[in-house]
């Protein structure tokens, strides 16, 4: 089957897109409580008292925590939460009868729900700017740093599904993956991710470990490129690690729904 | 420390007023009865999903653990916040985290409930019993699975006192009471006012969502909020009352009008908040069906 033969998928990213804005309540809500906790790390940062080495200053905390909100809905996923229980409700059932695969579905589903958030994230990204513009310097950008900054936030994104889709893929045999999620995406993500701490002002030694892993390339990595404090050879290397952990977990992906489509006896109804 | 001996003999005078009306007028030993009898219900209920239980208990340890690890990655890259040290941020983690749990045990399954009970029309079978509607819709339910955040805030707190970040002190620790008290008496202001919400829309999904917005700002201490802000979290938003206020009074830090400023705050909001539930009921015209 081509992949990449439109038709049906866009009618199903349209139907997505249809289904998002029904619960528009629920969107505020949701917007709401995540522009919430960078607005407060923000404050926490900004009243610090710095620990030696540490190179960010005023200007550049609030241009990360103003931009945390963006990229960290961007990237998102809740193939997790979707996953397991569809496999809990039976259905994924109907998902495996219908001649589309499930698996683009959710990835369908992600494009659709990522980019609905933009609805309130740039009014509400452009008024926090107004508020702060006087303090953020904005004069390094260029246009090519602005590709790379978009190509690493669809990285990121990929990344975030690849590593949260092979947890997901789980509930194949574990009933409850939400406490693997809270570990590994989660809880890692925010200690290393770039959530609490800018990956760039940890010491040394945690900033290596956080380099290596996959879940920097989710958050850190594109508002470190936007701030303009990284070389372009670091920035290559960033995107190398980053596909090279995609490829890793779509392989992992592949092996597990292969495997879990056999032993899938589909309980419920 | 006038000020703090007549603040405490009209409390207690309240209170004795209260507690009276309470047993008296209300019946109040009698709706106790009942809601022990529906906590009983409900440990039953979730002991039948033993596995269900144990793996929300072990999701729950590693969400303080994770929460605990967040100060420490903040610390590599900052030497105090706002005046907070590392071990002082630690206090206010213990206290933030008994807040936390016993707000999860004893109210969020009752608002997870609440959600689609006025949409179900559930609440009105609910309304026609013979106990205080409040009291019942409150406090029917209880999930044990954060008891272990208490045990472990505890001993986090513990260790503190033992390595002498937390100075035993009779006086501190009566303020850390009071404020503890005021503090609960808050967040259960934020749940009626929540379950009033639900019941003028008739729909509201994911209230334990904003209840925990809420609590996202109660992590870090309010002095790190500029001056306007930090102003209207100590008197109209009593943000700073649900965690900053209890752990400086552990640690000594805070001066006793303060923390009986907060307590005055937070009887006269439970009493509003208890009106503005009765006015809310009173509007009701049953949803659903």
């Amino acid at each position: 089957m081509n992949i990449f033969a439109a038709g049906g998928k866009l009618a199903v990213l349209a139907a997505y897109f249809k289904i998002i804005l029904t619960y528009r309540g629920m969107l505020l809500i949701h917007g709401l409580r995540l522009l919430l906790l960078p607005m407060v790390l923000a404050s926490a940062w900004l009243s610090i008292e710095k620990a030696p080495g540490n190179p960010y200053t005023d200007s550049d905390y609030l241009l990360y925590y103003l931009l945390v909100p963006l990229i960290m809905n961007l990237t998102d996923s809740r193939i997790v939460f979707k996953f397991s229980l569809a496999v809990k409700d039976g259905s994924l059932n109907r998902e495996l009868l219908k001649p589309f695969p499930p698996l683009l579905g959710y990835l369908l589903e992600s494009i659709a729900n990522n980019t609905m958030q933009l609805l309130y994230l740039i009014p509400f990204s452009f008024a926090f700017w107004l508020f702060v513009r006087d303090r953020i310097v904005l004069a390094h950008l260029q246009p090519s740093l602005l590709i790379f900054f978009v190509a690493a936030i669809l990285i990121g994104w990929l990344a975030r599904l690849a590593v949260s889709g092979s947890i997901a893929l789980l509930s194949f045999w574990i009933e409850d993956v939400t406490t693997l999620n809270l570990i590994l995406n989660g809880g890692i993500w925010a200690l290393l991710g770039g959530m609490i701490v800018p990956v760039a002002t940890f010491p040394e030694r945690i900033r290596y470990i956080a380099e290596l892993l996959p879940y920097r390339y989710m958050l850190s990595f594109p508002i470190e490129i936007f701030s303009g404090r990284l070389s372009t050879p670091e920035i290559y290397q960033g995107f190398a690690t980053a596909l090279l952990w995609i490829i890793v977990f779509s392989v992992i992906m592949r092996i597990i729904w292969k495997c879990g489509l056999k032993t899938y006896t589909a309980y419920g109804g | 420390m006038q000020y703090a001996v007549t603040a405490i003999y009209i409390s207690s005078l309240c209170l004795c007023a209260f507690v009276r009306y309470l047993v008296f007028e209300h019946d109040i030993m009698r709706q106790m009865a009942i809601i022990v009898n529906l906590w009983k219900a409900t440990v039953i209920q979730a002991m039948e999903y033993r596995a269900s239980f144990v793996f929300a208990i072990v999701a729950n340890f590693f969400d303080f653990i994770f929460g605990l690890l967040q100060y420490l990655v903040f610390f590599t890259a900052a030497k105090s916040i706002a005046g907070w040290e590392a071990d002082h941020m630690l206090v206010l983690y213990g206290v933030f985290m008994l807040v936390f749990a016993l707000h999860f045990i004893l109210l969020y399954p009752n608002l997870v409930a609440m959600g689609d009970m006025v949409n179900s029309g559930n609440l009105d079978l609910l309304l026609t019993k013979p106990v205080d509607s409040q009291l019942i819709i409150s406090f029917r339910r209880i999930s044990l699975e954060e008891l272990g955040s208490i045990g472990t805030a505890t001993i986090l707190l513990g260790w503190l006192l033992y390595r002498g970040v937390i100075v035993f002190d009779i006086g501190n620790f009566l303020l850390f009471g009071v404020s503890m008290v005021s503090s609960l008496l808050l967040v259960y202001c934020v749940f009626v006012l929540l379950i009033c919400l639900a019941v003028i829309m008739e729909r509201l999904d994911n209230m334990s969502q904003l209840l925990w917005s809420l609590f996202a700002l109660c992590r870090y201490p309010v002095d790190i909020y500029p001056d306007r802000i930090r102003y209207a979290f100590m008197s109209f938003l009593p943000v700073a009352f649900i965690a900053t206020i209890p752990a400086s009074a552990l640690l000594g830090r805070s001066d006793s009008a303060t923390v009986w400023h907060g307590f005055a705050m937070a009887v006269v909001a439970v009493l509003f908040c208890s009106w503005l539930w009765r006015r809310a009921i009173g509007a009701y015209t049953s949803a659903g069906g």
